[in-house]
């Protein structure tokens, strides 16, 4: 019995602050969600779809977009890595590739920001070397912007995990596949990405759920409509104190990434069991 | 002895002056709000009152930066702090009516001998609020079309007219919407007063109906198909940037940061403002102090200079570029007549007169913007 005691009481401090910093907040926002002037009902919810229901569909749009990109680059620069033949171009892209995930996403903003703008270095680089007369440029400070900032940042943090895993893939698989006369693409394509897509999977979830909570860089790429949930959720509480809809719309997002946490979840229990 | 020693110190500590104090100042709006108390006004204080300082916080642009003070204000109230962190603020005219009812002001008006020299109507009354005796109006600023007469020789004189032309070319407008800052929000309002079905003076002067919100849909309508063909940008000074840049002609501004800018360098000499048809709001930012003010006579004493017809001349009118808060008339007076008529070079008074008008009421206020937010961005 004091021994089982002494587990508790050991386990008593993070329990204490998972249950007052994580638990006690997220429940008061969902109550809050609910909370309206007339008690509780769905207000806040039908406002926050009349509001800013293209914004809903934007930020999934976006963030599945990037997603999607994000792994087809990863894909293509842990396959490079693994099967590249030239050791000296793998090397300068396993110390190139890294680089985005030690700047931080505000950063990211802000460089992008004068990077993309119509009379930014892009632009005045493509019309120096002639590609396109000034008329041309146009401004990519919208969503193309923000899908550009997070796939830039997120690629590198995938292809960490993908390469690893595929780096401890058997080259066995892979050298039988060659003497069998496959190309590196048809390896990469059937050897090696069916070997690593556990891990590709997660590496994608993880991103996205950290791409659907970014306030920083739709602030300073596109702030204006469509914009992301969380610039609305930001706006809702800076400019009105609205905390019901902000709470409401904090609800949403965290229903879309459920969606994905899901499938992590039954891959860590198919993994565990 | 030892009687005599603590005699001494009792008699020594009751004799030190009253000890310097840090005065702290928050301010909502635009940097260029903090600039003016970290370089003109806080100095010009200290100055004159040897030994304290003034503190200058920032609580960033537009409506959410005076929602933070209203906050802080709340929040203190409601824990029972008996000092308050804050000796004076700067808020919008909007949320000096929602301080004054929520009892977190002083009524400082009539002690200070600046009170009187106030007598402008929204220095009584915020957007339907009463709010006489709490606030002194630090400076009245109003937006106006800013626009490149390079690329635009003959610049639509009405929202009528802007609208033809916006049609004609497409992302040559910018405005920054109503997330990012008051000269977008101040657009969308004349935007309402120009082609709501509505009487625009109602909005403006109250009373509040349920029904009269309903009026807009039709402009509503007309300003999404506007916004396609206009250029978004980030804020109250990107669009100032773009009009720079040349990426757009034309473009909502305050008057003041684009006098500031042009006497900066940042922006072109040659760039003018002028003001729509039938009108576009403009605002008071106002001085309160919090009921609960660490050092209230330092605070009062503080706003008593930054209201005074000197600094009102030397620092609102001829550095920063603002429309006096107390009445011109005294403000006049400290002034040459260059300095005075370069704020009226592009914006004449009648111009002011007749097209400067005030923000929505309160009410109205919040329910254009949530409008626009249903209607017009979604």
């Amino acid at each position: 019995m004091p021994r089982r005691l002494l587990g508790l009481l050991l386990v008593l401090p993070a329990l204490t602050v998972i249950l007052f910093l994580f638990v006690l907040p997220l429940t008061l926002s969902v109550v809050g969600a609910f909370e309206t002037e007339a008690g509780y009902g769905l207000g806040n919810f039908t406002k926050s779809f009349a509001l800013y229901s293209s914004d809903i569909l934007f930020t999934v749009v976006i963030v599945s977009l990037s997603t999607c990109l994000i792994g087809l680059f990863s894909i293509a620069i842990g396959g490079y890595l693994t099967l590249g033949e030239n050791p000296r171009a793998v090397a300068i892209l396993r110390w190139l590739y890294r680089w985005p995930l030690f700047i931080p996403f505000i950063v990211v903003g802000q460089v992008l920001r004068t990077f993309l703008a119509k009379n930014g270095l892009m632009n005045n680089i493509l019309v120096g070397a002639g590609l396109i007369t000034p008329l041309q440029a146009v401004s990519f400070l919208d969503w193309r912007g923000i899908v550009i900032a997070f796939v830039w940042k997120q690629t590198p943090f995938v292809t960490l995990l993908l390469a690893g895993a595929m780096a401890s893939v058997d080259r066995g698989t892979i050298e039988a596949a060659r003497n069998l006369g496959a190309s590196r693409l048809r390896i990469l394509i059937e050897i090696l990405v069916p070997q690593v897509a556990t891990t590709l999977m997660v590496g994608l979830v993880l991103s996205f759920v950290t791409m659907m909570s970014v306030l920083s860089v739709p602030l300073m790429i596109n702030a204006q409509s469509p914009t992301m949930l969380t610039a609305d959720i930001a706006f809702r509480i800076n400019a009105y104190g609205d905390y019901g809809v902000a709470n409401a719309l904090g609800l949403i997002s965290l229903a879309a990434t459920a969606c994905v946490a899901w499938f992590y979840l039954r891959q860590s229990m198919r993994e565990r069991g | 002895m030892r009687k005599l020693l603590s005699a001494t110190l009792v008699l020594g500590l009751a004799s030190t002056p009253v000890t310097a104090a840090e005065l702290t100042v928050i301010t909502a709006g635009d940097q260029n709000m903090v600039d003016y108390i970290n370089e003109y006004l806080g100095p010009l204080f200290e100055e004159q009152n040897p030994g304290h300082t003034v503190r200058a916080v920032g609580t960033g642009p537009g409506d959410a930066g005076s929602q933070k003070i209203l906050e802080r204000f709340e929040a203190q109230k409601q824990a029972g702090s008996t000092v308050w962190d804050t000796d004076v603020a700067v808020v919008h005219e909007k949320f000096a009516g929602p301080m004054v009812s929520g009892g977190y002001l002083e009524a400082y008006r009539d002690t200070i001998s600046t009170g009187k020299l106030v007598t402008r109507t929204n220095a009584d009354m915020a957007l339907g609020a009463s709010v006489k005796g709490y606030v002194m109006p630090m400076f009245n600023s109003q937006t106006a079309l800013a626009y490149n007469p390079a690329l635009l020789p003959n610049p639509p004189k009405s929202y009528e007219e802007l609208a033809a032309w916006v049609k004609e070319n497409p992302k040559q407008f910018g405005y920054n919407g109503i997330k990012g800052g008051a000269s977008g929000v101040s657009f969308v309002m004349g935007w309402i007063y120009a082609f709501g079905d509505g009487d625009a003076s109602k909005l403006m002067n109250g009373p509040f109906e349920e029904a009269e919100t309903k009026k807009w849909d039709a402009a509503f309508d007309s300003l999404k198909a506007f916004t396609q063909n206009a250029t978004l940008t980030p804020g109250n000074a990107g669009t100032l940037d773009l009009l720079s840049r040349g990426e757009i002609a034309i473009g909502p501004v305050w008057v003041d940061m684009f006098y500031s800018w042009q006497a900066n360098g940042q922006l072109p000499p040659e760039f003018k403002l002028l003001l729509p048809a039938p009108g576009m709001p403009g605002q008071p930012m106002h001085y309160v102090i919090p009921a609960k003010a660490p050092n209230k006579e330092l605070a009062e004493k503080f706003v008593e200079l930054a209201t005074s017809p000197k600094v009102q001349a030397e620092g609102i009118v001829k550095r920063f570029n603002w429309y006096p808060g107390i009445d011109a008339q005294h403000v006049q007076a400290e002034l040459d007549a260059e300095t005075w008529n370069k704020l009226f070079t592009d914006v004449t008074p009648e111009d002011l007169a007749s097209y400067g008008k005030p923000f929505p009421i309160a009410p109205y206020n919040n329910a254009i913007l949530e409008a626009y937010e249903a209607k017009a961005a979604n």
